[in-house]
């Protein structure tokens, strides 16, 4: 099912004039005998008004509401109830139209053959909470408002790339891209409009008011905040999608995983968003009565990442026999009682542009050590290799507090110590881990959970990119400073080609490098175990956003 | 005359027993349990690992969230497998450590402070009390957290952190002390044979002053095994594989309704240990208080 | 009485900008200090950062950034929190009431607890009661505070399901029940160590009057035990007890810390440590701040209060 079902009719139906409401009445009762598939349904669903809440269990707290200020993946679930974007992203990956009539595409003109000129249809039916209609105005407001200097923006990425914003009329509006770029339109798909006659009258759009009770143009008003505990959302009437058949969504925060489990046993809270239902407790939780449990990929991908200029792991076999000395399967099925998925790359197992193709990783110890004597790399002091004066001995860090995350390392570590290798354990608070330590690369190595792609685009020139280290003077998420000039030639064709047939075997030859070099090694592929009340309908994952609460406009109670 | 004259041994080598202040002290039922706790507590966990079947850090993932008694885990295991008795008292090396050191260096700070304070009256002596006061103005708990999360972590770090935020208490003791003792005759005879200022404070006046510095002492170890259970168990302090009574509830926490031993046992030896130290300071105020045997 | 009042203002204000010069410190401390939310942001290239910091006046001597600083918490500009943008005070204001909820009825709870076990303790020395009062007193001491709450909440709420295993309440409900069933567990383990240093602070206040000749001299003339005990010996040992009240603000906000963690309530203290989490200083700073101030005007109070009650301080 698509994001939000825009077939139907805008609200006009709600406010109808009496021919409306004859014609109305006539349809209505034809409807209730003749099923006219999806269309009747709507009208049903329409029919009544939204009523009921629905409980949604947060282990994070939202607290950035202003969807282009950094924030992190929690905060998108407010983002996708209160705001639109232009066209949002499918499970499946197609794009779904939103405020805009139609997806840009070459075939329909709306992208030109080069990728450089955009012309985006707008609704004309779309308004804001407070009643103002939308128009291409704040859509030109929204992208120009990103790429503002004074403007604490959280990614500008793509948007950089925009010249010559021209407001057609209310409902048309067209750009031009300094340069062809792919994966614009990913960026595009998560990038919320927001509204013109608010902000732009603000003294300081960043301490603006609209920050804390954001106006959108969403199936979902902002309703209240207690901070700290919870924020509600009430329906919006008005929507130009789906109508939302729940009138009050409250978001709660539960810091604690444990007591979010508990709460959602007891049927305290209605929903386990994020960070879900521990592993430990799937087995208890999926037998639980009235409640269902789901298994959902998640894009990201947990991998013990390597800074490429420490000494001990310029050699590439060095690499291969610590890849080598993982026992991936173990951590796998008893640590994570197997509820994630094995993998060899950075590409998510349900992208277009995965490789299945790629050499599977088997734990072998003698291998693994023959792999190093062979190399010349010698036990030493205390057993430990080392090979012109480089001991095979560096630091592991990762951000205490996820308990799993903690006992793999741990268990990594000894595997480790069987083929020489010391691996010192140092784990920091988040403060310290994410600052400079990670950002310049000053760490040996890390264990972290990562997200390559943007969207469902699989360009990942910030991950890999030679330009995308900061400790090098350059600027992107490079932080393991991987350097490989075939990489970046491929990363750069790819860009470039807007043909998935064509994209896909760029990037397919792009994993098998980054396999080969392993400058990260690739662990596992995430999964969600998220719960619910059986009697909720509509709960779907969307393995391209980073939350599950997209679509709360399409579930209903039965 | 005092009591001690009924107990007079024959030899000079066993006079020590007779001294008032020890007399009192056993004479503290509770004071004495603490200290055989205690010691038991140090004997275990300094000789203990040795006894055991495993060690600390030896990884068994198949036998995971074992009960207490199977086989040859006493305690059980934990969630990575590991022996509970033997993490259990390597934990009890480290956290006892880290609160016997955390309170030398809170000591030392303190009683220079508290004996300068209290020695020179006037602007010193009462700027330096504010400063003192400012400090304690700030929950420590608050402050060691900020500390903590800002630094890099590892047992020494922490030592230093609890040092820096339990010394107050202590030189607010021995600044009220050291006052009123100032005023004594033997500070003036002392001042009138012309010995120096430094002379005076530590020479003549601190050492009168240990009774007080001793029990407070004792407190402070008690207090810095709490905060570092607490700092650990929020994960800012010992970091994981190293072994701390406090980071190993911290891991216990998610396995609360699975394996719940995991999470009794290091509570009970965190409460143990600084039960005792609470007993053995108690008992040491009544014994160096001379008033007690007047009743 | 007016030169004592004018003599505790006086310290309060040095001790108020003694405190604020440690927290100045500590700001600066942290790394990257106030550029900090700028550093975590790839991205940013050293030329910017540099204009940032020349904008927000980074670049001034350290004196005048602290007379700066220390004028604006004056006047309740404390910053804005790096996360939602709002001011600091409106963010602490926010999570107040729940502290503020737990610390009152825990505090309120051992004082009347801890009162009527010392005064009993003190009147019935050494008695069996006396003896399991005192020694209970120094193991509640001594467990901590959180392996309490949470072999309770294994207990009560995991095993029994008698209560709930955390929150102040529950969204729908949040009728006067549901807030007190919400509240048993977290004020209990908060009370547990109160109710210990009230008790043995209150016995040994209490013998220290017992003693004395007026009380003596009370029940020499005739007057009845409990009389004796309510009027002239409660009422005199409690004096001490303000000052220890004032004296014990810091360890109860410590102690409401530690338990909202464990219970995940909506306090203060669950304020704090999420901005640790997420690096948001002008909150740390903020509640770091606003704590020693409370406690500055605790004591303060405390001192004034004991100065009305008791003639014998003010006249020292």
């Amino acid at each position: 099912m698509s994001q939000r079902d825009d077939s139907d009719k805008g609200n006009s139906l709600l406010n109808p004039t009496r021919r409306q409401a004859l014609a109305m009445a006539i349809i209505g009762a034809a409807g209730t005998l003749l099923p006219l598939g999806r269309a009747s349904q709507s009208f049903a669903a329409m029919a009544a008004p939204p009523s009921g809440q629905v409980i949604i269990g947060l282990s994070q707290e939202p607290t950035v509401f202003n969807p282009h200020m950094p924030h992190i993946e929690v905060d998108d679930g407010i983002h996708w109830n209160v705001f639109d974007p232009l066209f949002g992203i499918s499970p499946s990956g197609e794009f779904v139209p939103a405020l805009a009539t139609e997806v840009p595409t070459v075939a329909n003109g709306g992208i030109s053959a080069d990728g450089l000129q955009w012309k985006v249809k707008l609704r004309s039916d779309a308004k804001w909470h407070d009643g103002r209609p939308f128009t291409a105005e704040d859509v030109k407001y929204t992208l120009e408002l990103i790429v503002s200097p004074n403007f604490r923006s959280g990614r500008r990425a793509g948007h950089d790339l925009l010249r010559d914003i021209t407001v057609v009329s209310p409902t048309e509006i067209h750009w031009r891209m300094e340069k062809s770029y792919a994966p614009y339109a990913s960026i595009l798909s998560s990038t919320f409009m927001v509204p013109k006659h608010i902000l732009s009258v603000a003294a300081d759009v960043n301490t603006a008011p609209f920050n804390n009770a954001p106006i959108g143009t969403g199936p979902f008003k902002w309703g209240t905040r207690v901070a700290g505990d919870h924020i509600q959302l009430k329906a919006n009437p008005h929507y130009h999608g789906t109508q939302p058949q729940i009138d009050s969504v409250i978001f709660k925060y539960i810091p604690d995983l444990t007591v979010l489990y508990t709460q959602f046993k007891t049927g305290d809270i209605d929903v386990t968003a994020m960070q879900g239902i521990t592993p430990d407790h799937y087995e208890e939780a999926k037998d639980l009565a009235g409640r269902t449990v789901v298994i959902l990929p998640v894009a990201t991908i947990e991998s013990v990442t390597l800074n490429m200029e420490r000494p001990q792991f310029k050699d590439p076999v060095v690499r291969q026999a610590l890849y080598m000395a993982i026992d991936k399967k173990t951590i796998i099925d008893e640590l994570y009682f197997g509820l994630v998925l094995p993998t060899e790359t950075y590409m998510p197992q349900q992208s277009a542009y995965y490789n299945p193709n790629l050499p599977k990783q088997s734990f072998n110890i003698e291998a693994a050590s023959k792999l190093l004597d062979d190399a010349g790399w010698k036990p030493g002091a205390g057993g430990i290799r080392e090979k012109g004066g480089v001991r095979l001995s560096f630091t592991n860090s990762t951000t205490a507090g996820n308990q799993i995350r903690e006992q793999a390392q741990q268990f990594i570590q000894q595997t480790w110590l069987a083929i020489g290798v010391e691996m010192k354990i140092s784990n920091l608070p988040p403060a310290v881990m994410w600052g400079e330590y990670w950002v310049q690369s000053k760490f040996d190595s890390v264990i972290v959970g990562n997200n390559f792609l943007t969207g469902a685009d699989p360009d990942t020139r910030d991950y890999f990119g030679s330009q995308s280290t900061n400790a090098k003077g350059g600027a992107g998420q490079n932080n393991s400073q991987y350097v490989n000039a075939k990489v970046d030639e491929l990363l750069a064709q790819g860009a470039a080609i807007q043909d998935v047939a064509q994209r896909k075997a760029v990037y397919v030859q792009v994993q098998d490098l980054i396999r080969q070099d392993l400058p990260i090694l690739p662990l596992f592929q995430y999964t969600y175990v998220r719960g619910y009340k059986s009697g909720l309908k509509g709960f779907t994952g969307n393995i391209n956003l980073r939350i599950e609460p997209w679509n709360v406009n399409t579930w209903s109670w039965t | 005359m005092t009591t001690a004259t009924h107990y007079l041994p024959a030899s000079r080598r066993w006079a020590w027993l007779a001294n008032p202040t020890l007399r009192r002290f056993m004479r503290h039922k509770l004071a004495v349990l603490g200290v055989v706790m205690i010691t038991v507590l140090i004997l275990a966990c300094v000789f203990g690992p040795y006894l055991l079947h495993y060690n600390d850090l030896s990884i068994d993932i198949r036998n995971r969230f074992a009960p207490p008694f199977t086989g040859n885990h006493y305690l059980g295991t934990d969630a990575l497998g590991r022996d509970t008795a033997a993490r259990l008292l390597n934990a009890g090396r480290i956290s006892l450590m880290v609160g016997f050191c955390a309170m030398l260096i809170s000591i030392v700070i303190g009683t220079l402070i508290g004996v300068i304070a209290g020695y020179y009256r006037g602007w010193v002596g009462a700027g330096l009390m504010r400063f003192v006061d400012a400090f304690l103005s700030f929950p420590s708990v608050f402050l060691v957290l900020v500390l903590a999360a800002f630094t890099k972590p590892s047992p020494m770090m922490i030592t230093l952190i609890i040092a820096v935020t339990s010394w107050m208490e202590i030189s607010r003791i021995v600044e009220a002390e050291i006052r009123s003792l100032r005023e004594r005759d033997f500070t003036l005879a002392a001042r009138m044979i012309g010995a120096s200022n430094r002379w005076i404070m530590f020479r003549e006046l601190m050492p009168n002053a240990i009774g007080p510095i001793i029990v407070a002492a004792t407190l402070t170890i008690a207090n810095a095994i709490l905060l570092e259970a607490y700092i650990s168990f929020l994960g800012y302090g010992i970091q994981p594989p190293l072994p701390s009574w406090g980071n190993m509830l911290n891991a216990a926490q998610q396995y609360l309704g699975k394996a719940p031993w995991l999470a009794i046992i290091p509570g009970l030896a965190i409460t143990l240990a600084v039960t005792s130290f609470n007993f053995i300071g108690d008992g040491l105020r009544d014994a160096l208080d001379g008033r007690s045997d007047l009743k | 009485m007016p030169n004592y009042i004018l003599n505790r203002l006086g310290q309060s204000a040095v001790v108020l900008v003694l405190v604020s010069l440690i927290g100045f410190m500590v700001l600066n401390l942290a790394p990257g200090g106030p550029m900090s939310q700028f550093a975590l942001n790839p991205g940013m290239s050293q030329a910017e950062l540099d204009r940032i910091a020349e904008q927000l006046g980074l670049k001034r001597p350290l004196l005048v950034q602290y007379i700066d600083w220390f004028s604006h918490l004056f006047v309740g500009d404390w910053g804005h929190s790096f996360r939602d943008g709002r001011p600091v005070l409106s963010v602490i204001a926010g999570h107040l009431p729940a502290t503020l909820l737990l610390m009152g009825t825990s505090t309120l709870l051992s004082i009347v607890i801890g009162t009527w076990v010392g005064v009993l303790g003190a009147v019935r020395r050494y008695s069996v009661f006396d003896t399991l009062a005192t020694v209970g007193a120094m193991v509640a001491l001594s467990i901590p505070t959180f392996w309490f709450g949470l072999v309770a909440i294994f207990f009560f709420s995991l095993h029994l399901g008698w209560l709930p295993a955390g929150n102040m309440y529950t969204i729908g409900d949040q009728s006067l029940g549901d807030y007190a069933i919400h509240l048993v567990l977290p004020v209990l383990v908060l009370a547990l160590v109160n109710v210990a240093i009230w008790s043995r602070y209150m016995r040994s206040a209490t013998l220290d009057v017992i003693d004395q000749d007026f009380v003596r001299t009370a029940r020499a003339k005739g007057v009845p035990y409990r009389r004796v005990l309510t009027h002239h010996v409660i009422r005199n040992a409690l004096l001490p007890m303000i000052t220890l009240a004032g004296l014990q603000i810091p360890t109860i906000l410590g102690g409401a810390l530690v338990t909202e963690t464990v219970f995940t309530w909506p306090g203060m203290g669950r304020l704090f440590l999420d901005s640790l989490g997420y690096s948001d200083y002008p909150v740390i700073m903020g509640i770091l701040m606003f704590s020693a101030v409370l406690v500055l005007l605790g004591n303060l109070l405390a001192d004034l209060l004991i100065g009305v009650a008791d003639p014998r301080v003010r006249l020292a």
